[in-house]
């Protein structure tokens, strides 16, 4: 823990206000931190991937001594001095050549971790030749293959790329804005391959989208043309978050907990289908004496005698004409 | 461009396992399992996770075209056609625990229990007569220091005295309630804080 000091002027206290937990959370920031045995290689895609998260990014300059899996201590001083919560690690050695650790971080500790090394035929930003797309636009997202929704590890690693590149949430998108995917693949687990680790590889690819006019009204045939990196990752050692951990970090905040409609379902074919209570209709009060003749006065009773009623009423009658006339 | 001179392609994309979409984090997933030998060869792999991605982008596009739109309105004359996402699917971990809600001052506590309702928020500007204009209730020329820099002031009959008998001055007087004012409610809020903290362990 920093130690913090109650802040004694309007901007240190807006900067420390900044940091306190949201309803509504910021975007995640990431922070590169070279290793103390990072490369040239390593560096130059620790720039692209910074590029590709501007502006919500800063990179260290500096070599650390840090071994995340022994001692992640000075990470998380490091997410709480910049108040970031990803940190990519790099270091490189013989054992694990060209090594990246995707940490992510909850509440200035550690919620998990994922070691990614890179395959030697990686590819940068600056060996494409195609121009790159603005910065700061959403991208999109395709997972191809089923092992980001069965193995835990890659569960991570679909989790860690979303919540790295996702960018703001919004509810209003511009179409023109939709430029650039990022798309993340890997084969399926082979149970026969007896090599060390049997995971497959994690393919990382950047596209930019090139929209063309189509048959279809309205929809337009997209082309891509890869823009970089290209950047084909090998798991390592990985550490998954904690259920406590995991608990807390997925609680929905009451305020943004949306309401679920009373009678309202979606039936199993998908439609929407709502049970509507109508109140008890009070049949007493209802019109239905319209003709004069089905007025109450003319009911008949079996208990009094009819014909009098009549009478009486005819009395009535002409006794208005007399005076009338 | 030569793309118009040749047929038009489709845009529409047949899967025969259906893809997942998650407009909200502008995603799809894509269940079916990719071609492990044409991944593991080096010539195929770059056009085939290509074509692969192209036709999910192009699905998910297709998908994203089809939400409901709204019309923004920026300035005058431009307009901005806007679609409305919905919220995301898939779930990201937060990145600090939930804010925590604001400990109870005492006096809140007791108004609570009393039924007592907050009052309406007094303005910070209050009419001066004499001059005719709206100063400050407090703070830098507050009408609460009125009393400092008059040269002349009326002292009561039961003025008040120091402990020798002496007069002391109106003026300090006012000056001195007001700073012990102010210290009575630093020592709330002290004992505010400490209470919260003892209230959360």
């Amino acid at each position: 823990m920093i130690r913090t000091v109650k802040p004694k002027n309007a901007r240190s206290k807006r900067a420390l206000d900044k940091k306190q937990p949201k309803i509504v959370e910021n975007v995640k920031t990431a922070l590169f931190v070279p290793g103390q045995t990072t490369n040239q290689a390593l560096h130059d895609i620790c720039i692209d991937f910074a590029s590709l998260k501007e502006p919500y990014q800063k990179r260290l300059h500096k070599k650390n001594k840090i071994l995340p899996f022994e001692d992640a201590s000075s990470l998380e001083f490091f997410s709480e001095k910049n108040d970031t919560s990803i940190i990519v690690l790099s270091t490189s050695n013989k054992k694990r050549p060209n090594n990246l650790t995707f940490v992510r971080m909850f509440n200035y500790t550690v919620y998990d971790m994922v070691e990614m090394q890179v395959m030697g035929n990686f590819k940068l930003l600056k060996d494409f030749k195609t121009r790159a797309f603005q910065v700061g636009l959403k991208p999109m997202f395709t997972f191809q293959g089923q092992i980001f929704d069965t193995v835990p590890v890659f569960k991570q690693v679909k989790s860690f790329f979303l919540d790295m590149f996702r960018g703001e949430v919004t509810n209003l998108l511009d179409v023109a804005g939709l430029q650039w995917v990022i798309s993340i693949s890997a084969v399926e687990e082979d149970e026969n391959n007896e090599s060390v680790s049997k995971f497959p590889l994690v393919h990382f690819r950047v596209y930019k989208l090139v929209t063309y006019h189509s048959p279809e009204p309205k929809l337009p045939r997209v082309e891509l043309v890869e823009t970089g990196p290209r950047l084909d990752f090998k798991i390592g050692r990985y550490q998954l978050a904690s259920a406590e951990a995991q608990k807390e970090a997925f609680k929905i905040p009451p305020q943004l907990r949306r309401k679920t409609k009373k009678n309202v379902e979606t039936d199993m074919l998908g439609d929407k289908v709502a049970t509507i209570h109508v109140g008890k209709q009070d049949l007493s009060r209802l019109q239905t004496r319209k003709m004069k003749g089905l007025k109450s006065r003319y009911d008949q009773h079996p208990e009094e005698e009819p014909a009098d009623v009549i009478e009486e009423e005819e009395d009535g009658q002409e006794k208005k004409r007399q005076k009338l006339e | 461009m030569g793309e118009e001179k040749t047929e038009l392609k489709p845009a529409t994309v047949q899967k025969t396992i259906p893809v997942e979409y998650d407009t909200g984090n502008l995603a799809v997933y894509d269940p079916a399992p990719l071609d492990a030998t044409k991944i593991s060869d080096a010539s195929a792999k770059e056009s085939y996770l290509k074509s692969i991605t192209r036709d999910n982008v192009q699905l998910l596009i297709n998908q994203v075209l089809s939400l409901p739109l709204t019309n923004k309105k920026i300035d005058e004359q431009t307009n901005m056609t806007l679609v409305e996402l919905p919220e995301p699917i898939y779930q990201l971990p937060r990145e600090k625990s939930l804010p925590k809600e604001k400990e109870k001052t005492k006096w809140e506590k007791f108004a609570e229990k009393k039924g007592i309702s907050k009052k309406e928020k007094r303005s910070r500007k209050v009419y001066d007569e004499a001059s005719g204009e709206w100063v400050n209730r407090w703070g830098y020329k507050g009408k609460n220091k009125d009393m400092d820099d008059q040269w002349l002031v009326e002292v009561d009959d039961q003025a008040k005295t120091t402990d020798d008998g002496e007069d002391i001055d109106p003026r300090k007087l006012n000056r001195m309630e007001r700073k012990k004012l102010v210290k009575k409610n630093m020592l709330q809020q002290k004992r505010n804080r400490l209470n919260g903290d003892a209230d959360k362990e």
